[in-house]
């Protein structure tokens, strides 16, 4: 069965080194494209979440060529085992 | 610094202040709909049936099936409408997929768990201290937004630094200025053992705070609102109030009280409105949570105790014309305070100062 798509783009970077929205929602698209949830508001949303719950952490940020602000996230090592924990393989 | 990497950081503070701006917002309007959801609920709670039996008890209830029986069937039926309105907004937002899938995953589970010890545990602990030792027992439930902070700190390492401890003590001193207009001269009998039993109430409510917040940062606010409604609003009429019947020695009277409950135009329609205030009130407490950390999203939250008298004397007082809902002054003190300590969880008030100086 298919994770919730919170779940989902959490689990994400227990594989992945940096990602930022756009990353996450390439990797997603096929299998959460048809949600109405699945935007970049809330896949922003997801991520800064997590930063304030101490799960991911920011890396660095960017404006790409169109001048849109792109974060950066990743999981340390304790990110990642909070991860495992909750969303056990 | 490059003028491109400065316009970069400009937009990542834009964003960053926009999201914090955001939180704040989200967990102060939990605090605002919780107003909301208790006048509407005291109203309904007050009307049709419930006329009679918090009045002249024509039907010959007995006081402990007036004080537990009535108030975990109130509660466990504006829950579980809470629960309908919530299912709706899901199915509208297209999520109701995720709500299966959620409820399968450990934070899905937490959130079960939560749910039953804010939901009945909580409520049962308030309306039983409530009897047993009086409203004094509303300044200590005023505790919980510290509590939950306490716990957030210990279970997820949360910040919690000496002025944001500062700013929680503002916040409940200002809820128990208005707390202790309540308070009644004369001490009840089992004082003692209502103020123990209320305590867990102010621990429940300050644990689901901070474990359903940081569920949230896993679960979909729409979707953490669907299990906690629903666990809360069936828990309550399936184990809650049948178990406070069968003390009662007469578990058969639960389901003649709900049917009349259901039934009775008088005050259903009234539920509707208090559950639709109610579905917000802790979407909107879980989501601020998790978007400002339990610290500052409780103490957001904790202004329901200036919005609840406030809602209360608008809606029951002055429009509905009950006597006795009457602001307390103090309650516009206490408001204040409030800000004052949400502001302190929030910034460091110095550096505001040093900005303009800055600037």
């Amino acid at each position: 069965m298919k994770q919730p798509l919170n779940c989902a783009i959490l689990k994400l970077f227990k594989s992945l080194d940096e990602a930022c929205y756009a990353d996450v929602m390439d990797k997603l698209k096929a299998e959460y494209g048809d949600m109405r949830a699945f935007t970049r508001k809330g896949v922003d949303g997801v991520l800064m979440t997590a930063v304030t719950n101490g799960i991911l952490e920011e890396t660095r940020y960017e404006l790409d060529k169109n001048g849109d602000l792109k974060i950066f996230y990743r999981a340390n090592d304790e990110g990642k085992a909070t991860i495992e924990k909750y969303l056990p393989h | 610094m490059s003028p491109v990497t400065f316009t970069a950081t400009q937009a990542r503070q834009k964003v960053g202040s926009k999201y914090l701006r955001n939180g704040i917002i989200i967990a102060t309007a939990s605090g605002v709909t919780y107003g909301l959801y208790t006048a509407f609920i005291t109203l309904a709670m007050s009307m049709g049936v419930w006329e009679d039996w918090y009045g002249p008890n024509l039907a010959l209830l007995s006081l402990f099936t007036i004080t537990y029986v009535l108030g975990s069937l109130g509660s466990a039926v504006n829950y579980t409408l809470s629960a309908v309105w919530a299912t709706g907004a899901a199915a509208v937002k297209g999520k109701l997929r995720d709500f299966v899938r959620s409820i399968k995953t450990k934070p899905g589970r937490t959130l079960v768990i939560a749910s039953l010890v804010g939901g009945p545990i909580s409520t049962s602990a308030y309306v039983i201290g409530l009897q047993l030792a009086g409203s004094i027992i509303i300044p200590i439930t005023a505790l919980c937004p510290a509590i939950g902070a306490i716990l957030a700190r210990i279970f997820y390492k949360q910040k919690l630094t000496a002025r944001m401890l500062f700013g929680i003590a503002i916040c409940v001193l200002a809820t128990v200025l208005i707390g202790l207009q309540a308070v009644e001269p004369d001490a009840h009998p089992n004082m003692l053992l209502g103020i123990i039993i209320a305590s867990v109430a102010a621990f429940g409510w300050g644990f689901e705070g901070c474990i359903a917040g940081y569920a949230t940062a896993f679960i979909d606010d729409d979707i953490a609102i669907l299990i906690r409604q629903s666990v809360a609003g069936l828990s309550g009429l399936i184990i809650l109030a049948p178990l406070f019947a069968l003390i009662g020695g007469n578990v058969g009277e639960v389901v003649m009280l709900a049917g009349r409950i259901v039934t009775d135009m008088g005050s259903f329609p009234i539920f509707f409105i208090s559950s639709f205030f109610a579905l917000y009130t802790f979407k909107w407490w879980y989501k601020g949570n998790s978007m400002c950390g339990a610290a500052l999203g409780m103490a957001c939250n904790g202004t329901f105790s200036f919005w609840g008298p406030l809602f209360c004397w608008l809606i029951l007082g002055l429009i509905v014309g009950q006597d006795g809902w009457a602001l307390p002054p103090v309650a516009w003190v206490a408001a204040v305070l409030m800000f004052i300590g949400v502001l302190f969880i929030a910034v460091n008030p110095l550096m505001i100062f040093k900005k303009k100086e800055v600037a």
